[in-house]
């Protein structure tokens, strides 16, 4: 399939910009501001001062910016520190794991002649359509694997999926010609130099785009830390976040919070732009890295059938 | 047989490079398929699973006996998913359309990028976001718009509400796979109904969305596998958890996540967790075999 590499790909560069054009690109432009503007909120008000949100409510335009929000965050300093480490490392060691093992795992299932991928894909595809749920994944991991607060259920339940073994797959059997991989074959490379020195390098878009999602999964995920990661040096961002809100809700719902814990929390509570700030801290990241990989998405994702 | 065993032999390789994904399949997936026993156990942590006594259809009784919540949060599970599924193809398909043909390229590319951005943020942090817009005190739509609504303590407002978290957090990227296939769609076909005297809208009704229809139904295929799964941080982390709007929010997942955490009433989660498990499966193979009834080419096995 012939594939044009962008988004330059309308039939219509023939036509005139006329009325109709015009309204299509204003209910786009309402759409852009709908998903937009709540994520210029969240940069506003964690620049607002936090008096003016307690009495104004969070607004576009407030009439008064502070720095006290960031400076709160700061409060939090080697705990944020120590949980950008750890979201980091799982993030990036994760990635690299799930791309290297799903990637090989396509490679072999999509060898024509090979017997045995029949059943690995449907080995493959079993997971996708029945699954012990979060219950009994919780007690096989905890109590017979012994993982509790461990790493590595941050980083394996989200490591392989169906899904992108599937669109790894279809690429490359769809974009990548079965010649050259025999041509190297016959020129003597082994298996293993034929993926790594000719495969791999071709299934770059490919890897790009599923690696940038598994990315997101793993630096969004809350759920898997929430229910297994205890020691305070383990938590990833997520959890931090989610431990922000709690303590804050804590404060406001405990009117017999000693005033020392008030004290340090510096007289009032910083719940609307510390939090808003944390956000920010948060969520930057990925919006820098973005749109570098924008680029991938669409040439990357096409799901093939599951088919074998 | 023998034949067999020669193949595997001979690519041996390919059997090491599949070893990996195959054994975390088998330790994180496959594994806890068989904690589903626990459903038809008496669950004692001492124990285990495994050597818990057998209590036969006891804990399936519980769901019957306690059916006002099981009813509820499988009510609220399957109307979400019919109503995000819906409104969630619909407007996918819609935008990948729109953003296809606008003919200000820059601009499309530009705001694709912006709708995309929110499908980036946890839902950890979406809920501080939603807060800022619909709190009592310092609300947006409370304090600007002056609605004097109490969001967090009305359940009846909450398919709206997240109905529209969901179409802001997903809308933007779920279009990206269609425009791929939109990508793919060879552009003779539109020339030659131009020159058959199609126009705008007939073209986008001949062949535009004929050739998204395998897309769709892989897609819809896909997720019938997981009616009985929610988007857990949806329910958990926008809604803040809150016990006054479980009426309308709880669902099966975070009704399982929150009984995890007070690590109670397992006999009746468990029983819960099968129900959830079986129903999806038959789900998809139902929908998987009507599929294949209608057009086998977009069955998906």
């Amino acid at each position: 399939m012939a594939k044009k590499n962008d988004l330059d790909l309308a039939p219509s560069k023939r036509e005139k910009f006329g009325i109709g054009q015009g309204i299509l690109a204003f209910l786009l432009l309402i759409f852009t501001l709908f998903c937009a503007m709540p994520v210029v909120l969240v940069f506003v008000a964690a620049f607002t001062d936090e008096k003016y949100i307690t009495q104004h409510g969070f607004s576009f335009l407030p009439k008064q910016f502070s720095m006290v929000g960031f400076n709160s965050v700061l409060r939090y300093g080697q705990q944020l520190a120590q949980s950008y480490i750890v979201t980091i490392f799982i993030t990036v060691f994760g990635t690299f794991l799930g791309l290297l093992v799903m990637s090989m795992f396509a490679y072999s299932i999509s060898r024509r002649d090979f017997m045995l991928s029949k059943f690995l894909s449907v080995y493959l595809l079993i997971p996708m359509l029945f699954n012990g749920g979060m219950l009994a994944g919780y007690i096989v991991f905890t109590t017979y694997y012994h993982l509790k607060d461990s790493l590595w259920l941050l980083i394996l339940p989200l490591c392989t999926s169906t899904m992108n073994v599937i669109i790894l797959r279809t690429y490359i059997v769809n974009s990548i010609p079965a010649e050259l991989m025999e041509a190297a074959k016959i020129d003597g490379a082994g298996e293993y130099r034929t993926f790594f020195q000719i495969t791999l390098p071709l299934l770059k878009p490919s890897l790009a785009a599923v690696g940038f999602m598994m990315a997101t999964a793993y630096w969004n995920d809350w759920q898997n830390a929430l229910l297994y990661i205890t020691t305070d040096a383990k938590k990833p961002l997520q959890l931090l976040l989610i431990n922000i809100q709690k303590s804050i809700e804590f404060l406001l719902n405990n009117s017999n919070v000693p005033a020392s814990a008030r004290a340090a929390m510096g007289g009032t509570i910083p719940q609307y732009s510390a939090t808003m700030a944390t956000v920010v801290v948060v969520i930057a990241p990925i919006m820098v890295v973005y749109p570098f990989f924008q680029k991938y998405f669409i040439k990357g994702l096409t799901v093939g059938s599951v088919k074998g | 047989m023998k034949e067999f065993f020669r193949n595997t032999w001979k690519h041996r390789a390919h059997v090491i490079m599949a070893l990996p994904v195959f054994l975390i399949l088998f330790f994180i997936m496959y594994v806890p398929m068989a904690g589903l026993v626990m459903a038809f156990k008496k669950y004692d942590m001492t124990l285990g699973i495994w050597k818990s006594p057998w209590i036969g259809l006891e804990n399936f009784k519980f769901l019957i006996a306690s059916k006002a919540t099981f009813i509820n949060f499988t009510r609220n599970t399957i109307l979400y998913y019919l109503l995000f599924t819906s409104v969630g193809t619909f407007l996918n398909v819609v935008l990948a359309i729109a953003i296809d043909q606008l003919m200000l390229k820059k601009m499309a590319k530009t705001m694709q990028t912006l709708m995309i951005i929110p499908v980036f943020i946890s839902y950890a942090a979406v809920q501080f976001i939603v807060y800022a817009f619909i709190s009592t005190d310092t609300g947006i739509l409370n304090k600007s718009l002056g609605m004097g609504t109490r969001f967090y303590s009305t359940a009846s407002l909450w398919p709206i509400i997240l109905l529209i978290v969901k179409i802001w957090k997903d809308t933007g990227y779920g279009s990206v796979l269609y425009m791929s296939v939109l990508a793919g769609i060879d552009s003779s076909l539109y020339e030659a109904a131009e020159i058959d005297g199609a126009n705008k809208w007939q073209q986008i009704w001949h062949i535009t969305l004929p050739s998204l229809v395998p897309m769709v139904t892989v897609m819809l295929l896909l997720s019938v596998g997981n009616v009985m799964h929610s988007d857990t941080g949806l329910f958990y982390q926008v809604t803040r958890n809150n016990g006054r709007l479980y009426g309308t929010t709880q669902v099966i997942d975070s009704y399982v996540l929150n009984a995890i955490f007070k690590n109670s009433n397992f006999g009746f989660t468990a029983a819960t967790s099968f129900f959830q498990s079986v129903v999806g499966l038959l789900l998809m193979l139902f929908s998987n075999w009507l599929v294949r009834k209608i057009e086998p080419e977009n069955a998906l096995f």
